[in-house]
């Protein structure tokens, strides 16, 4: 299952997986996964996939195992945890604010991207 | 396997009406290379500039660095894969000219990064404002889809590279450096009484302007493996990373891997250089667990005493390099991580999104979040207005008269991760 923000990945994959689409920013996406991880969904891929860092990148995309499994997994929730603690690190002691005051163009390219690090994943 | 790798010293770089290397300057023929160039369908034009050490030029947004080199003996072409065939390089002759550079450049996205000073402050922070550059500003066919024009750029810059190569090819070198691989048994035979050491080299493999590319094969579909230090000088390894200007490797850190070089020098003296295992970066979790226990493995396998692993890129990656480290040292083999921080601008936040106490024995490239003020440039080459945008600008980083304030991580190889510059922190 994947949990996105990014309309491009909704649309590329809504057919093929399931698609949770999250009306929010990069950390909604976080925290969102992070519920599930606690509900016993396993961590797929990595939530800080690519370079780009938390607050210059306004998508996100994770994916998760589709159905809860037995136990919760000890290492998803510290990755995920993890994650939103960079994420509120970087939000706070960085200046620059590319990810939320993107223009139209440059969101175009950061949906893109996150598209095709998510197709890394799923295309193999 | 043994490489003798032949130094000719370039000191300037000119267009002239015959690409050629007289007296130890660099002439190139715009119009022939510019035909070559644009062979590739999918460029619309290239513009062919140069750039100097101390000249004020600015140059941005730069993709990647190659340096020109050439095969002379021994099987295979330069940048296997790609300008020749899929056979093992690494053994035999190579010329390399020393002190040149290509630099590609082009908006494969709007926020595309990095940025080379051939003076002033932000010179100081990258190898690359030392280097006579060409620098090749391209502009793909209208309608051409990212992941095509990546290519295209690649490729531009590889085959420019091996173009200005073979200009070398029946010169003498003023320099010779003999790099020798023993076979493992032979190693040991020769020097029982020295610690065996290996070096860990990840590549960053996740997607669009975050791949690397082994023989031609993109590294995220790859086992780690054994490969010749040798090898990666005569470019089996190519990047085609460009996120993240000051800790991505760039294919001219790859020909010139410092801690190959070094762990070569050392070689036979204060240890034995037992070998290079290269692995990747992967997004997909079970690739990350499925790597580290490969590379652990390998390590284990070789009977190492100790390993240098080093990182590329930000975030995910971390988790690698701390998983690799962990798995490592619990097979009783002591490692040093090489990778760079972002601390904040005041340097006080913790630098790294993973840590273990395994990884007892870290260097560092700096701090990426460090604020640098860069002046204005009599010229640029290629285009300055998406600094806002870059990692490391911010609304109003570039300033009206030209100069620009912003976080080191804007500089092409200013924190590298192989530990390539002279940035560190004790």
């Amino acid at each position: 299952m994947i949990i996105t923000n990014n309309p491009l990945v909704r649309s590329t994959y809504e057919n093929a997986h399931g698609v949770l689409f999250v009306e929010g920013n990069y950390r909604d996406v976080l925290v969102q996964v992070r519920d599930l991880v606690h509900r016993r969904h396993h961590l797929i891929t990595h939530p800080m996939m690519g370079s780009l860092k938390p607050n210059e990148t306004p998508y996100r995309s994770v994916i998760v195992s589709d159905d809860p499994q037995k136990n919760v997994d000890v290492d998803s929730v510290l990755i995920i945890e993890e994650a939103i603690l960079v994420f509120d690190r970087f939000i706070k002691t960085a200046r620059s604010d590319r990810g939320t005051g993107s223009t139209e163009k440059m969101k175009e390219d950061f949906r893109e991207i996150d598209l095709s690090l998510l197709g890394s994943a799923l295309n193999k | 396997m043994k490489l003798e790798v032949g130094y000719i010293p370039i000191r300037d770089i000119r267009f002239g009406p015959e690409s050629k290397v007289d007296n130890n300057v660099l002439y190139v023929n715009k119009r022939e290379l510019s035909a070559l160039i644009l062979a590739d369908e999918g460029i619309a034009s290239v513009a062919l500039d140069l750039a100097r050490p101390g000249e004020s030029v600015r140059i941005t947004p730069v993709k990647d660095v190659i340096e020109p080199r050439v095969k002379v003996s021994g099987t295979g072409g330069i940048f296997p894969g790609w300008c020749a065939k899929v056979r093992t390089v690494g053994e035999g002759r190579t010329h390399v000219l020393k002190g040149a550079a290509v630099v590609t450049t082009g908006k494969v996205v709007g926020f595309q990064e990095g940025i080379i000073d051939m003076s002033g402050e932000g010179a100081q922070y990258t190898p690359f404002s030392k280097l006579n550059s060409l620098v090749l500003v391209i502009q793909p066919k209208e309608g051409t889809e990212s992941h095509a024009y990546e290519k295209s750029l690649r490729l531009a810059g590889l085959k420019t590279a091996e173009y200005l190569g073979k200009l070398a090819e029946h010169l003498e070198p003023e320099e010779v450096h003999t790099y020798e691989t023993l076979s493992v048994t032979e190693g040991i035979k020769k020097y029982p009484e020295l610690p065996r050491v290996g070096y860990v080299l990840m590549l960053q493999s996740q997607g669009l302007l975050h791949d690397t590319y082994v023989y031609g094969v993109d590294a995220k579909q790859t086992l780690p493996t054994l490969i010749g230090p040798t090898e990666l000088m005569d470019g089996a390894i190519v990047s085609g990373n460009c996120v993240s200007a000051c800790d991505k490797n760039t294919t001219y850190h790859h020909l010139n891997n410092p801690v190959v070089e070094d762990l070569f020098s050392e070689h036979g003296k204060a240890l034995n250089f037992t070998g290079l295992i290269i692995t990747n970066e992967n997004v997909y979790l079970a690739d990350k667990e499925r790597s580290s226990d490969r590379t652990a493995e390998l390590c284990a396998y070789l009977g190492l005493d100790g390993v240098i692993i080093s990182q590329e890129g930000f975030g995910n990656p971390d988790a690698d390099l701390i998983m690799n480290c962990r798995k490592i040292e619990a097979k009783g083999i002591r490692t040093v991580i090489i990778t760079d921080e972002y601390a904040g601008q005041d340097g006080a936040s913790q630098s790294l999104a993973d840590a273990d106490a395994a990884a007892d024995a870290v260097v560092t490239g700096g701090n990426a979040n460090m604020v640098i003020h860069l002046p204005a440039m009599d010229r640029v080459i290629g285009s300055i207005d998406r600094v806002d945008h870059i990692a490391g600008g911010w609304s109003g980083s570039l300033k009206e008269d030209g100069t620009i304030t912003a976080e080191l991580q804007v500089i092409t190889g200013a924190t590298n991760e192989l530990g390539f510059n002279t940035l560190s922190a004790r």
